[in-house]
């Protein structure tokens, strides 16, 4: 176990992020005999006087219990410094005034529980799956760094050199990183969300004490927070060990979230990365709308045909038919202030990223021309049916839909409102929200490459440089 | 104190309150009562939950009384049930003991290949009428192989039962290894070999194996190499399937929301003797040498444009079925299979801040496979990391783990065992895992008392028996003129190409 940044995640795997995201709700389309209740239908949301949400869901089927806090502060938030949102989660493992750095992580972990922290472009979520014994601890651990952090000057030197170590790895060293790091930075030239969830290099080197305490006392006010607490324990006991904790702490004024808005793109960008890599990546993005978006789920179902399962539109025409790429992926990535279509597609090593994206694009081309088959749309909503099901299996998955809902649109949306808008989707509809947004002059296309060697006599070293 | 009011804003949220309390229908509220009292005294006495001494785990059994169904047919296969109906899908496969371990060195990649090549057509359907009867039920089908074992898993809606055991059936029982098919699939499994080396966390693997294994299938990754691979065609996968794919020792498995008694049937007709038929089941792989490096390997892979050194110190390692596993996984958790509850984390993170990660753990498979350390820190202080990561293994064997750092990692052990059997499928899969290594039935049920049965001086044991930082193999990548100079005094370093 250790702490990771969730931060952002590559976009090979945003597919099914997508599916854990926004139709995390379990909708079901079933005849009566195997209607599967929503199981967030039983949630009780509480509001405490400082302005603490605190949603429960209690479910002993297993011993078991995941206890989550959805900070409202994500990478979005930053002025001075990028990247601040993520080293201050980091920090918040670093002790407190009666707890020793790391030492709230080893108590969960001498539990045998699990606990992780993660930042994204909008939020920054601390949570704790432990056996439900345990839960009195966990309240009593993140209320005590909520209440008492201490932020010291070599522990945040030592972190900033951990975070600087992360960022290396899921960035620096990896093409895949360096790709999507260009991505978002063209895609959105304005808006805060171009910036890297782990901060530019230069930032993070430079965070202060000051600034962490700041954002802190900033961002982590009560009413700035949302507790999602699910499984195998009493509603009224816990409500009451939260109300003498997290409800002592003073209500702030988080600020009204004001982003400088992303102007119309007019034309496409492009933008190149070298790499010393065998398999070009093809990555891009084109504006979509913001998270409950009335085309969100006509664009959640373009993503299924897209990409879902090998009998998918990009599956048998880049990689079974034309050979040219090892895996090809388009999809919708809704955010809280504005969405991405993206396209993420591995080269075949000797194959060119030209043709990979030409035959890309030739097949969005032929949805928003040709449109889509009413037996496509059905595959799709059953596959999103099948997942959304499945997501309902842990404590966690049931934690995290609750808080994200709740943090993101200030509610839970019922299965049956989420449910009536995929059948809603018509083959037209999916050409639509095609022709509205998948369109290239709000395309923005980053490919990863290797350098081009330079002209014979240059020795391959000197090329490298 | 401060009032506490519900919020009657969501009035969905309301509604949604009181059709709950008649959903939740499977929840029993049997230990309640004695939540509530240990709670209350906790609270009570105003100490924080870290000052008070742990209440005492909760431990429910790992599978409800009932709800487990294991038979055997007459052809040798194992037929396990779990019902679980909290949700309205199935899980249905096959699991055969059997993998990439059974190789020879000259065809390694045939497990891989046989495999991918399953899911390209069977029966009646060709690849991408297979690919649409599965899509179109929103199913999914994966026919893999590790190195012990293969196995068809496809997962889907309860009310697509039939379907889902047709497409199980299909495509266990009747592959078309389509000669074209297969010639795509090996340009893609080489393709996948070359892109993997894209990837510095996989390439230094690959070499640290290739280090500890010169001439044993082990030191060759699962997928093969670019020049076994390129020897595979459909005739190799079609005898490789005749000789794994046998009910002998197979299991049948179906968890979620499905019916014993149905599902025996179901196995019986699809999958008995009469469609199924039994074969000698084939011999396993040889084993690896017993003590690999027999002296310190040191071995830089240069990667000049990166940052940041891989670090993997490694050797020889434990089985899967060694009576030691129990013991040496509490010990590995104190040293660095824990997060931060373990030394290296500590030490490296924590302390230094030199790495993000650090983590030691034993691969287990039916032959020993490795005992590794993996870590990676910006390219200078290379050094700096391996030191401590010898130093470590040093003192875990000089400094063997105190009764309280092996008892955090026994509370730790139990405690994410009950974690990781929240979902029925897990349970299962961790059923069909024993199976497959021939391991007691009765495993999950008993781990707990074997954890807490472990003492120090066992631990004390197994430190010395098992870790050994004298000839550890240290396989780093990454730009060696920064790297390679740090390490020639540990020994001869050898520098070779990605």
């Amino acid at each position: 176990m250790q702490i990771r940044l969730g931060s952002w995640k590559p976009l090979a795997r945003l597919h099914s992020m997508l599916l854990a995201a926004s139709l995390l709700c379990p909708v079901v389309l079933v005849p009566a005999a195997h209607a599967l209740e929503d199981p967030a239908a039983s949630v009780v949301a509480t509001t405490f006087e400082n302005g603490l949400t605190v949603l429960t869901l209690e479910d002993d089927s297993t011993p078991v219990v995941s206890f989550q806090v959805w900070v409202k502060a994500g990478s979005v938030d930053e002025d001075r410094f990028t990247g601040i949102a993520h080293l201050f989660e980091h920090m918040m493992f670093k002790g407190s005034a009666n707890i020793r750095p790391e030492e709230h992580a080893r108590l969960i972990n001498a539990r045998g529980g699990r606990l992780n922290a993660f930042t994204s472009k909008d939020f920054t979520v601390y949570f704790e799956d432990v056996t439900s014994e345990s839960l009195p601890l966990v309240i009593d651990l993140e209320h005590e760094r909520f209440a008492n952090l201490r932020v010291g000057e070599s522990t945040l030197d030592t972190e900033r050199e951990v975070v600087l170590e992360e960022r290396r790895l899921r960035t620096e060293d990896s093409p895949q990183g360096r790709g999507l790091e260009a991505l978002f930075a063209l895609t959105w030239s304005a808006h805060p969300y171009r910036t890297p969830v782990i901060g530019w290099r230069s930032d993070v080197e430079k965070v202060t004490v000051e600034a962490c305490q700041a954002f802190f006392d900033t961002y982590y006010a009560p009413n700035n927070l949302v507790i999602a607490i699910v499984g195998d324990f009493d509603t009224a006991e816990t409500l009451a060990h939260l109300e003498r904790t997290f409800g002592t702490l003073p209500p702030g004024e988080p600020p009204v979230r004001r982003p400088t808005l992303e102007p119309e793109q007019r034309g496409e960008r492009r933008a190149t990365v070298y790499f010393d890599l065998k398999s070009a990546i093809l990555a891009a993005a084109w504006h979509a709308p913001a998270s409950g978006s009335a085309d969100s789920e006509a664009l959640d179902v373009a993503s299924q045909i897209l990409s879902s399962g090998r009998s998918s539109r990009l599956y048998r025409s880049l990689v079974y038919e034309a050979q040219k790429a090892l895996f090809a992926q388009g999809g919708y990535w809704e955010l809280v202030q504005a969405g991405i279509f993206y396209a993420f597609a591995g080269v075949r090593p000797g194959e060119s990223v030209d043709e990979v994206e030409r035959l890309f694009f030739e097949v969005v081309d032929e949805m928003r021309e040709q449109g889509v088959r009413q037996a496509e749309v059905d595959k799709a909503v059953r596959q999103i049916e099948v997942s959304l099901a499945g997501g309902t299996a842990t404590a966690h998955a049931l934690a995290s839909r609750i808080g994200r809902e709740m943090a993101t649109f200030g509610r839970i949306r019922p299965l049956e409102e989420r449910l009536a808008a995929y059948r809603a989707v018509t083959p037209e509809d999916v050409q639509r929200v095609v022709a509205t947004y998948l369109v290239e002059d709000q395309r923005n296309v980053v490919h990863v490459v290797p350098e081009p060697s330079e002209p014979a006599g240059a020795g391959e070293a000197e090329a490298r440089r | 104190m401060k009032r506490v009011t519900r919020t009657g804003r969501p009035r969905t949220l309301a509604t949604a309150l009181a059709v709950a309390l008649a959903a939740i229908a499977c929840a029993s509220s049997s230990s309640k009562e004695s939540d509530s009292a240990l709670s209350a005294a906790a609270t009570a006495a105003g100490t924080p939950a870290w000052l008070q001494p742990p209440p005492p785990p909760k431990e429910a059994p790992v599978v409800r009384p009932g709800a487990l169904h294991d038979a055997s047919l007459d052809n040798g296969l194992r037929v396990m049930v779990l019902e679980d109906r909290r949700l309205p899908l199935a899980v249905v496969g096959v699991t055969l003991p059997r993998g990439a371990a059974i190789e020879s060195l000259e065809e390694a990649g045939l497990a891989s290949f046989t495999t991918e090549l399953m899911q390209q057509g069977a029966g009646e359907w060709d690849a991408l009428a297979l690919a649409s009867v599965v899509d179109d039920i929103g199913a999914s089908l994966v026919v893999s192989s590790s190195w012990d074992s293969s196995s068809v898993v496809v997962v889907g809606l309860e009310r697509d039962l039939d379907r889902l055991l047709e497409i199980l059936a299909t495509v266990l029982l009747e592959p078309r290894f389509d000669p074209a098919e297969a010639e795509r699939v090996r340009a893609e499994q080489r393709a996948t070999l070359v892109r993997a080396r894209d990837e510095p966390g996989t390439l230094v693997s690959w070499h640290a194996l290739a280090t500890l294994y010169p001439e044993h299938r082990f030191g060759v990754p699962a997928m093969g190499t670019n020049e076994s691979v390129q020897r595979l065609d459909a005739e190799a996968a079609r005898n490789f399937h005749g000789r794994v794919f046998t009910p002998d020792g197979a299991i049948f498995f179906a968890a979620g929301d499905v019916k014993a008694d149905r599902m025996r049937d179901e196995a019986s007709r699809r999958f008995g003797a009469a469609a199924w038929p039994s074969r000698e089941r084939t011999a396993v792989s040889p084993a690896p040498p017993e003590r690999v490096p027999t002296a310190r390997e040191i071995v830089v892979i240069d990667r000049p444009d990166l940052a940041q050194a891989r670090i993997v110190v490694t050797h020889e390692g434990l089985a899967r079925s060694d009576d030691d596993r129990v013991g040496a996984d509490l010990m590995n958790k104190v040293l660095g299979g824990s997060g931060f509850a373990s030394r290296l984390m500590q030490r490296v993170r924590a302390d230094e801040g030199l790495t993000y990660s650090v983590s030691s753990g034993f691969d287990l498979r039916r032959h020993p496979g490795p005992f590794r350390i993996s870590t990676f820190t910006r390219a200078s202080e290379t050094r700096r990391v391996v030191d401590l990561l010898l130093a470590e293994m040093e003192r875990i064997r000089s400094e063997p783990p105190s009764e309280d750092e092996l008892a955090r990692a026994k509370s730790l052990a139990v405690g994410r065992f009950g974690l990781s059997l929240e979902s029925s499928e897990a349970v299962l899969a961790s059923l069909v895992d024993l199976a497959v290594y021939d391991l007691p039935a009765d495993s999950l049920d008993t781990y707990r008392s074997r954890v807490r049965a472990i003492d120090t001086a066992e631990t004390k044991r197994l430190a010395n028996l098992l870790i050994h930082p004298d000839r550890a193999a240290i396989v780093v990548l990454g730009p060696a003129e920064v790297v390679a100079p740090q390490l020639e005094d540990l020994g001869e370093v050898r520098i070779v190409q990605p």
